[in-house]
C-alpha cells in the first residue's frame, strides 16, 4: 500500500490526522468546504486513519460524530489548533480542505514553529508553496521563472504609490489586496479619484495592495488541476465565465466545460496549468485562473488556488469526478494510478472526464436584504449561494438555472425589465447588477442586435446569440397566440387547444430549449389575457396542467441521463442523474420501486436557508439509504454534501420546481416524498404536490397550511387560549392607524412579499412608520400589510421538536441572548437555556403540546416564543425542520433529523425525555455576518435576517461557549482601543454591569458624547468623540485607534439608525470587531470573566 | 443552435441515420445535400472537431461527436500552402464521410474562425445530422461490435464516387466497412514532396499523415520529405523515418509492411511509428494486430510509461491494436493503456526504433506526449 511511511501502523496504534474546516459560512467561503471536507473524511477513514476535525461550523456534515472521528467545535485559529495538537498528538495536519481560513492557519502554525515543535507533518502541498501562491509578489516571480505571462502587477503600500503606479501602467486599473478571500479589498478604477478611494479602503485591512492593468472584457477561464507526488498530472475540468473579466468569478455565471474557445486555446491554457502545478509543487488539487484575449491567442495567468475551492466543488459536480476525495487520497500518499475512477469503478483515476452535456452555474444574490448595498457587480464577491443546471444545450441550462436560482417557475422570460426604459436597460448592460442576463434578454426582445449587446457587455457572441434565440422564440409565440380582443378569462381547455396547434416536433423543441409548462402558459396568457388581470402563481400553475396534459399525450417527456465521466465510452452504473428534453433515450428505465423515498433538498444557499438544511437533507437521505429504501435526492446546489452522489441511492441534480419534481415522481413512482427537511423552499411545494395526489410524508398539507396561514394559526391559538402578540392584516392606511391607536408603538410591519424591495421593519414612531410605508407601493386587499405589536425588552425562546400523530415525541427549549426584535436566524442561541425560569419552560412545553395537538403535527417542528414578565406569547410555528436542528442535535446528542425520519417512515417511536441539566456542556450558536464584503451595508441586526452563516461552540460554562462562538465569528478581543455608543439611558445603566470587564482590558476607551458623559460622571476615564466635529468618531476608526466597536441604537427610529450607521459602516470597512446589540455585547464582555480560565484550559470538549 | 431562427414556421430539412442493426434515427439535415455510408465511430473529445474531421484516419467513417454542442468556434481559416498558418486543419479537406451531432452552432464569431462549420461542410460536400441523441448512439456503437450507418437527407443525391479512391469498391446505399479495403491510395500523397529544408532530414511515409506531425518536425529544425505509401523507400536518403498515422486495418495495406521491413527496418536509422504507423512497424517486426471492440477515440486516454513509471493523457483515434503476446524479442513494451492495459507503445531494446499507438502530435487533444518528438529528433 503506497501510503507515506509515517502512516504505516506502529503496532496496533492508529495514526491521527487533523483536518481543518473553514468555519462559519460567509460570502466567499461557503458550503463548498463542507462538501470537500466530508469527502476528505470519507477518504481518510477508508484508509483506517483517525480523523480529528477542527471546525466550529456545527451545521456541517463533517462535524457529525463518527466512529473513527473526533470533532472539535473550536475557532480555527493558531491558538486553538495548537491546543488541540497538544491534546491529540496527531501525526499530521491537512490544510487544503478548509478554504482560505485553514490555509492561513496552517501557514501561521508553520511559521511560528508550532508544527515542528509537536512533530506534525503538513500533508499535501507544502507550506512554502502555499505561501508562494498567496503572496502576489512571490507568485509573480515564480510565474516569470517559468515564462507564464502575468498582467503587470505592482505592490504598493501607500495611496501615493498607487497613483504613481497607475500613471505608469495606464488606466483602467484594478486593485486587489494580498491574503484575502473572495476578492476583498478589490476594485476597478477608471480615474485617479476612483483609485484613491479604493486604495484608501483597501490599505486599512491589508498592508499591501496590488495595482494591475485592467483586462476588462477578456474571457475568464479556469482549470482544475490534480497532481500526485510523483508528478502525474491531469486537468479535471475547464470552466468559462459567461461574464468576461471584471466580475468576480464567484459572481459570474459559469459554464463548464468551456464553450467559446477552440482546441488550440484549450491546450495552450491546459499546458500552462500543468506547468504551473509542476513548478509550484502541488500535491493534491489546485485551480488556475486565466484571462484570455478574445481577439488573439494572448493570455495572462490571474491567480492560482493551491487548495480545494468553490471552483473545485463546482468542477466535481459538473464532471462527476470526486476531486476532493481523490485529492485526499493523494495527500496521504497515493498516486493517481493506484486509484480507480469511483464513478466507473473499473477505469483509472488518472483520467480527464469527458462530458456529453453542459453545466451552468448561476450565483444567488440576496442584495435586497442589505439596504445601502450597491447592486452592481464587480471584483468583490457579493453572492451568497449558487445553483448548477445540467442539460444538453445552452438554452436549456440557462433557463433551468434561472428557475433554480430565483424560486420561480419562469426561466429567462420572467420579464424583470419589461417596464424599464431603453436607457435603464443600456445602463444595466454597461454596469451590470445581478439582473443583467434579463436585461440582455429584454434588449433583444426590443429588437436590438447582437452587435449592440456585444458592444455593451463584451459577453461572447456565442452566449448572446443563444439568448437572442430564446427572445425570438418568445416573440414568435406571442405573435402566434396574439388576439385582437383581450380576454378576461382563459380556460385550461383553451390553453390546451392553443398549444395543440403547434406541431409535435416544435413542441419538443420548445421543451428542449428549456421552456417550462408554467412559462409556456404565461406566454400564452400575456398574448391574449387582458393585461389588467393578474393571476396568482397558484392559478397559473393550475392552468399549466393543460400544457402538461398535452405534452404527455404527445409523448413529449424528459429523459434521464447519467453523469458518468466518460461520455458513455465505458458502461457505468452511475447514480448521478439529470433530466433533459434534448434526447430520446433514458439511461435509467422507469421502474416501480415500492420502497423509494424522495427527499427534496434546499436548493441554493441564501440568507435564511443555508448549510443547516443541507445537513437535514443529508441526514434524511442517509437514514433511508441505511434502511435499504431506495433513497432519492433532488437538489441543484453544487456546494452541498447532499449532491454528492454517495449521499443517496440516486441523485437527481435537478430543479426543485413543481413541474420537474412531478416529472421525477412520474419516473420514480416513489413510496413517498419528504419536503419538510430542506427548509422553506421545498416546504412550499407541499401544497401543490399534495393537490397533485403525491404522497407527502410527515405533516399533512392541512397541518402545514394551518401553521403557515396567519389567520388560521391565530384563530387556533385563540381557541386553545394561547397568547400571541396582537396583530392585524391591514388592507388600508386607515386599518393601520386604527390598529396602532389600539396597541401603540412600536409595531412590526411586514409587507406582502410581492411588493419587493421592502423589508420587514419595526416602526417606533409615526415618522418611521410613514417612512417604511412609503417604501411599499400600495396597500390593498391583494397586497395586505401584516402589522403586529412589537414587544420591547422581551426574551425570545425557541422550541425544536419532533411530533407523531399530534403528540410530542421530543422537544427541547433554547433561548436567545438578544431580546426579541433580532431575527431568529441572526440571534445568538443558547442550549440548554440558562436564563429561563423552570416555570416558563413548563408553560412553554404545555403550549407546545397544545399546538402540536391542535395542528396534528406529524414530523419535525419549531415554535418561537416571546416571554416578558412571565407572560409567554407565541410568534410562529414552522411545521418543518428548522435552522437549529443540527445545533440542538449535536449539543443534546439526539439526532432530531433521524428521529423525524423515523416518524415520517411510520416506525414505532417512544417519547424521549431529556433532562437538560444533565447535558455536560453549554452550546452557543452565533451568527456570522458578511458585512465586510458588502460595501455600504449597515451592520445593524434587526427583524430581517442578514447573517450568512453560523457557528456553534461548546463550553463547560456558558462564558466559555460564548467567548468561543464570538471568536469563531470574528469578534476579536480589542487590542488597540474601543469605541462605545451605549444607546438609551436605560441601556447605559444596564451596561455599567460589564463596564469593569471592559476597562480591565487596559486599552483606550472612546465614547460618543452621551455615553462618554455617563462614564465620566461615574469616574471612568474616557475620550469623548463627536459626530461632526473633531475628534470625530469615524476618524478614530479610520486612523486605526480602535479595533472594537460597540454601537447600540437608542431606538429604531429612522434618524437614530441613520446617525449611527456611518460609524458602523466605517468600522466594518476597517475590519473592526463590531457588536450592535446590547444583550449580546454584555454577554460577550461578561465572558471575559472566564477568559484566563478558558485560555489555560487543558481539555477541549470534543464530540 | 439550429440553423432555423424560427421555431414555429420555418421548415427543417429532415435527415435519417440508418444503421446496420436496423435502427433508424431522425434528425435535421446539416451540411451538404448528399447521402453517404460509413463505419460508425464516436469521439468523446469535447473540442477539436475541425482537427478530427480533417484527420485522414477518419476516412470512410461517420463520426459521432458525443459532446452535445459542436461548431461553437467555427472553422479556422485554411491558409493554402501554409501548414503553420492553418492550425486546426490536419489535412487539406474533410476526411470523414459525415458527422452526427446533437446540436450544431450556425455562427462563427471566434477571432480565428474562417467560416461556420456548416458552410465548410457544404463547400466540401459533406453531410451531417443534428438533433440526434448522441449519448444513446454512442452506447449503441459501444454495444454493437461492427456498426455501419448511412446518412440519408431527404431527397439527397448520392455521394460522388470520385471523391476518394476507396468509394469505388462500394455500391450506393450499401452499408460499408471501409477497413476491408486498402485505404492508402485514398489518403497518401501522390508524389514525393520536400516540405521544407532543415538540419536533419526526416522521411515521412504518408499513410494519411496529420499535418501537425510535419509541423512539429519543422519546429524541431527538421527537413521533411513526404513519401507516397507505394514509393520505393530504398531510394530515399534521410536521417530518420516517421511512419504516419492513417485509416483502416494495418493488414490491408498491400505490400507496405513487407517494404517497411525490407527497406526501412533494415537500415537501423531512427524510426518513429505513430498510430497506424505503430501498427505497421509492429507487423514488420513480426508482431500481430487485432481489431478492438470500438477502439479509442478521445482526448483522455491514460497511457502509462513502464520505464518511467509515469502516466500521460493522450489523444487517440484507432480501432486496431498490437497484441501484447505477440511482441517480438528485441522489443519491449513502452506504454500501456491505464484503463484496459492494451499496448500503447513499443521500443526496440537496442536499436533506435519506437512507436506509439497514441498521437504525440495531438491536434486535437492534449500535448502531454510531445516530448516523444523531441526524443525522436534527438536520435537523428
Amino acid at each position: 500500500m503506497p501510503i507515506l511511511d509515517f502512516l504505516l501502523p506502529k503496532g496496533e496504534k492508529k495514526q491521527k490526522v487533523i483536518l481543518l474546516g473553514s468555519g462559519a459560512l460567509s460570502i466567499g467561503q461557503a458550503g463548498e468546504f463542507d462538501y470537500s471536507g466530508s469527502q476528505a473524511v470519507k477518504a481518510l477513514e477508508e484508509e483506517g486513519l483517525d480523523v480529528i476535525i477542527i471546525n466550529p461550523n456545527i451545521a456541517s456534515v463533517q462535524t457529525n460524530r463518527g466512529v473513527n472521528k473526533k470533532v472539535y467545535l473550536y475557532p480555527i485559529t493558531p491558538f486553538w489548533v495548537e491546543k488541540i495538537i497538544k491534546i491529540e498528538k496527531p501525526a499530521a495536519i491537512i490544510s487544503s480542505f478548509g478554504g482560505q481560513t485553514s490555509l492561513n492557519c496552517v501557514i501561521a502554525l508553520e511559521k511560528s514553529g508550532v508544527l515542528k515543535k509537536y512533530g506534525v507533518k503538513v500533508l499535501g502541498t507544502q507550506v512554502s508553496a502555499l505561501e508562494m501562491s498567496e503572496d502576489r509578489e512571490l507568485f509573480a516571480q515564480k510565474m516569470k521563472s517559468i515564462d507564464a505571462p502575468i498582467a503587470k502587477s505592482h505592490a504598493v503600500s501607500t495611496v501615493k504609490e498607487a497613483l504613481e503606479t497607475a500613471e505608469q501602467i495606464g488606466y483602467p486599473v484594478i486593485t486587489r489586496s494580498a491574503f484575502a478571500l473572495g476578492g476583498l479589498g478589490s476594485g476597478f478604477a477608471k480615474t485617479a479619484a476612483e483609485l484613491k478611494k479604493l486604495t484608501q479602503a483597501a490599505l486599512m485591512s491589508s498592508p499591501q495592495v496590488l495595482i494591475e492593468k485592467s483586462l476588462h472584457g477578456w474571457k475568464e477561464i479556469e482549470y482544475e488541476v490534480m497532481r500526485d507526488k510523483t508528478g502525474n498530472t491531469i486537468t479535471i475540468c475547464n470552466m468559462e465565465n459567461f461574464d468576461p473579466m471584471g466580475i468576480h468569478t464567484g459572481d459570474s455565471i459559469v459554464i463548464a466545460p468551456c464553450q467559446t474557445i477552440n482546441n488550440i486555446e484549450n491546450n495552450m491554457l491546459r499546458d500552462m496549468a500543468i506547468k504551473i502545478a509542476h513548478s509550484v509543487g502541488i500535491v493534491g488539487e489546485c485551480n488556475v485562473q486565466y484571462a484570455l484575449n478574445p481577439n488573439d491567442y494572448g493570455f495572462y495567468v490571474i491567480e492560482i488556488n493551491a487548495r480545494l475551492s468553490r471552483s473545485s466543488a463546482l468542477a466535481s459536480k459538473a464532471t462527476g469526478y470526486p476531486i476532493a476525495y481523490i485529492a485526499a487520497k493523494i495527500v496521504i500518499g497515493f498516486d493517481l494510478l493506484d486509484l480507480k475512477n469511483p464513478v466507473t469503478g473499473t477505469t483509472s483515476a488518472f483520467y480527464e472526464p469527458s462530458l456529453d452535456y453542459v453545466t451552468l452555474k448561476v450565483p444567488r444574490w440576496d442584495l435586497n436584504k442589505f439596504s445601502g448595498v450597491s447592486k452592481n457587480l464587480g471584483t468583490q464577491m457579493k453572492s451568497v449561494g449558487e445553483v448548477m443546471a445540467i442539460g444538453r444545450n445552452f438554452c436549456e441550462v440557462m433557463q433551468k438555472a434561472l428557475r433554480m436560482v430565483n424560486e420561480n417557475e419562469d426561466g429567462i422570460t420572467v420579464n424583470v425589465f419589461k417596464d424599464a426604459s431603453d436607457e435603464d436597460i443600456e445602463k444595466e448592460l454597461l454596469s451590470p447588477t445581478n439582473l443583467r442576463v434579463f436585461a440582455i434578454y429584454e434588449t433583444f426582445k426590443r429588437g436590438k442586435t447582437l452587435e449592440y449587446a456585444y458592444e455593451k457587455t463584451k459577453i461572447d457572441y456565442w452566449f448572446l446569440s443563444h439568448i437572442l434565440y430564446l427572445a425570438n422564440i418568445e416573440t414568435e409565440l406571442l405573435s402566434f397566440f396574439e388576439t385582437k380582443v383581450k380576454k378576461d378569462i382563459v380556460a385550461a381547455q383553451e390553453l390546451y387547444d392553443a398549444y395543440k396547434q403547434i406541431p409535435k416536433d416544435r413542441m419538443q423543441r420548445l421543451k428542449s430549449m428549456g421552456f417550462s409548462d408554467f412559462q409556456l402558459t404565461k406566454i400564452y396568457l400575456s398574448a391574449c389575457l387582458n393585461s389588467k388581470i393578474k393571476l396568482s402563481i397558484k392559478e397559473i400553475r393550475s392552468l399549466s396542467f393543460a400544457v402538461r396534459k398535452l405534452r404527455k399525450k404527445l409523448g413529449i417527456l424528459p429523459v434521464v441521463k447519467q453523469i458518468d465521466t466518460t461520455s458513455s465510452e465505458y458502461p457505468t452504473k452511475s447514480n448521478y442523474l439529470y433530466l433533459t428534453y434534448d434526447g430520446i433515450h433514458s439511461d435509467m428505465s422507469s421502474k416501480k420501486n415500492e420502497k423509494s423515498i424522495i427527499t427534496l433538498g434546499s436548493g441554493s444557499y441564501r440568507i435564511g436557508s443555508s448549510l443547516e438544511f443541507d445537513w437535514c437533507s443529508v441526514m434524511t437521505s442517509s437514514y433511508f439509504k441505511n434502511k435499504k429504501n431506495d433513497s432519492v435526492i433532488i437538489n441543484c446546489n453544487p456546494e452541498t454534501v447532499s449532491t454528492d452522489y454517495s449521499a443517496s441511492d440516486r441523485l437527481y441534480f435537478e430543479e426543485l420546481s413543481f413541474e420537474r419534481v412531478l416529472d421525477i415522481i412520474d419516473i420514480e413512482t416513489p413510496k413517498g416524498v419528504i419536503a419538510c427537511m430542506g427548509g422553506q423552499n421545498p416546504n412550499n411545494l407541499i401544497q401543490p404536490l399534495s393537490e397533485a395526489k403525491v404522497n407527502i410524508l410527515g405533516h399533512s398539507q392541512k397541518s402545514v397550511d394551518a401553521a403557515e396561514d396567519r389567520e388560521k394559526f391565530s384563530a387556533m391559538l385563540d381557541k386553545l387560549g394561547i397568547d400571541q402578540p396582537e396583530w392585524t392584516s391591514a388592507v388600508s392606511l386607515d386599518d393601520i392607524e386604527e390598529f396602532i391607536k389600539k396597541v401603540g408603538f412600536p409595531v412590526l410591519i411586514r409587507p406582502s412579499f410581492v411588493l419587493s424591495g421592502t423589508l420587514m421593519n419595526v416602526a417606533s414612531d409615526k415618522q418611521s412608520l410613514d417612512y417604511y410605508l412609503s417604501l411599499t407601493k400600495d396597500i390593498s386587499v391583494d397586497f395586505p400589510v401584516v402589522i403586529s405589536k412589537f414587544i420591547l425588552d422581551a426574551k425570545e425562546i425557541e422550541c425544536d421538536g419532533v411530533a407523531k400523530g399530534g403528540e410530542v415525541i421530543l422537544s427541547l427549549v433554547s433561548e436567545h441572548i438578544e431580546n426579541a426584535g433580532v431575527h431568529s436566524g441572526d440571534a445568538t442561541m443558547v442550549f440548554p437555556a440558562q436564563k429561563i425560569y423552570a416555570r416558563t419552560v413548563n408553560v412553554i412545553k404545555d403550549i407546545v403540546r397544545k399546538i402540536v395537538k391542535g395542528l396534528d403535527l406529524n414530523g419535525p417542528f419549531n415554535i418561537q416564543f416571546i416571554a416578558k414578565d412571565n407572560d409567554v406569547k407565541v410568534i410562529e410555528c414552522n411545521a418543518r425542520a428548522s435552522r437549529s436542528f443540527p445545533f440542538i442535535s449535536k449539543v443534546s446528542g439526539v439526532n432530531f433529523a433521524e428521529l423525524a425520519c423515523k416518524v415520517m417512515n411510520d416506525e414505532k417511536v417512544k417519547k424521549i425525555l431529556i433532562d437538560e441539566s444533565e447535558i455536560p456542556y453549554v452550546g452557543v450558536k452565533a451568527s456570522m455576518f458578511s458585512f465586510q464584503r458588502l460595501d455600504g451595508a449597515d451592520p445593524v441586526v434587526g427583524v430581517e435576517m442578514a447573517s450568512t452563516g453560523e457557528v456553534g461552540c461548546l463550553g463547560e460554562k456558558f462564558n466559555h461557549a460564548m467567548y468561543l462562538s464570538m471568536e469563531a465569528t470574528q469578534i476579536r478581543k480589542p487590542k488597540k482601543g474601543i469605541l462605545l455608543s451605549t444607546g438609551r439611558e436605560k441601556d447605559k445603566v444596564k451596561f455599567m454591569e460589564v463596564m469593569d470587564n471592559l476597562y480591565k482590558l487596559g486599552v483606550p476607551v472612546y465614547a460618543t458624547k452621551g455615553s462618554a458623559k455617563y462614564l465620566e460622571d461615574r469616574g471612568y476615564s474616557v475620550n469623548t468623540v463627536h459626530w461632526n466635529r473633531s475628534p470625530r468618531a469615524v476618524d478614530i476608526i479610520i486612523d486605526g485607534k480602535v479595533d472594537f466597536v460597540i454601537n447600540i441604537n437608542k431606538n429604531l427610529s429612522v434618524d437614530e439608525l441613520h446617525n449611527n450607521s456611518e460609524i458602523r459602516k466605517i468600522a466594518v470597512k476597517c475590519g473592526c470587531s463590531i457588536l450592535t446589540n446590547l444583550e449580546k455585547a454584555m454577554a460577550y464582555l461578561r465572558a471575559y470573566d472566564s477568559y484566563n480560565e478558558l485560555q489555560n484550559i487543558e481539555k477541549c470538549i470534543s464530540l | 443552435m439550429e440553423r432555423a431562427k424560427k421555431i414555429l414556421n420555418e421548415k427543417y430539412k429532415k435527415a435519417y441515420l440508418k444503421l446496420s442493426n436496423g435502427v433508424k434515427l431522425e434528425g435535421n439535415a446539416v451540411g451538404a445535400d448528399v447521402s453517404v455510408s460509413g463505419e460508425m465511430v464516436f469521439n468523446t473529445g469535447m473540442l477539436g472537431y475541425s482537427e478530427a474531421m480533417t484527420d485522414p484516419s477518419y476516412l470512410g467513417q461517420i463520426l459521432v461527436f458525443s459532446f452535445c454542442l459542436i461548431g461553437n468556434y467555427g472553422i479556422p481559416a485554411l491558409k493554402d500552402g501554409n501548414l503553420f498558418m492553418s492550425k486546426g486543419h490536419e489535412s487539406s479537406s474533410i476526411k470523414t464521410q459525415g458527422i452526427i451531432v446533437s446540436d450544431i452552432y450556425d455562427g462563427c464569431y471566434h477571432h480565428d474562425g474562417g467560416s461556420s462549420l456548416e458552410d465548410w461542410m457544404k463547400k466540401q460536400d459533406v453531410p451531417g445530422i443534428s438533433g440526434i441523441d448522441t449519448r444513446y448512439l454512442v452506447q449503441m456503437i459501444r454495444e454493437n461490435r461492427n456498426l455501419s450507418g448511412r446518412i440519408v437527407p431527404e431527397g439527397a443525391k448520392p455521394q460522388d464516387k470520385n471523391k476518394f479512391e476507396f468509394l469505388k469498391n462500394f455500391k450506393n446505399n450499401e452499408y460499408i466497412d471501409p477497413a476491408k479495403y486498402n485505404l492508402m491510395p485514398s489518403v497518401s500523397t501522390k508524389e514525393r514532396v520536400i516540405l521544407w529544408k532543415g538540419l536533419k532530414k526526416v522521411a515521412v511515409i504518408d499513410c494519411g499523415a496529420k499535418w501537425n506531425i510535419m509541423r512539429m518536425l519543422a519546429e524541431r529544425d527538421c527537413e521533411v520529405e513526404l513519401l507516397p505509401w507505394d514509393s520505393d523507400f530504398s531510394e530515399v536518403k534521410c536521417d530518420g523515418w516517421v511512419i504516419s498515422n492513417g485509416p483502416g486495418d494495418p493488414k490491408n495495406t498491400g505490400d507496405l509492411v513487407e517494404r517497411i521491413k525490407k527497406d526501412v527496418l533494415s537500415l537501423d536509422k531512427p524510426i518513429l511509428g505513430i498510430c497506424l504507423g505503430h501498427q505497421l512497424l509492429s507487423l514488420a517486426s513480426g508482431a500481430k494486430t487485432k481489431r478492438l471492440n470500438h477502439g479509442h477515440r478521445s482526448h483522455n486516454q491514460p497511457v502509462f510509461s513502464l520505464p518511467e513509471k509515469k502516466a500521460y493523457m493522450s489523444s487517440q483515434n484507432h480501432r486496431y491494436a498490437v497484441e501484447k503476446s505477440s511482441i517480438q524479442s528485441g522489443w519491449e513494451l513502452w506504454f500501456e493503456n491505464a484503463n484496459d492495459n492494451s499496448v500503447e507503445g513499443l521500443r526496440h531494446k537496442t536499436k533506435p526504433f519506437m512507436s506509439v499507438q497514441f498521437h504525440p502530435e495531438a491536434s486535437s487533444g492534449p500535448n502531454d506526449t510531445s516530448w516523444i518528438m523531441d526524443e525522436f529528433v534527438n536520435l537523428l
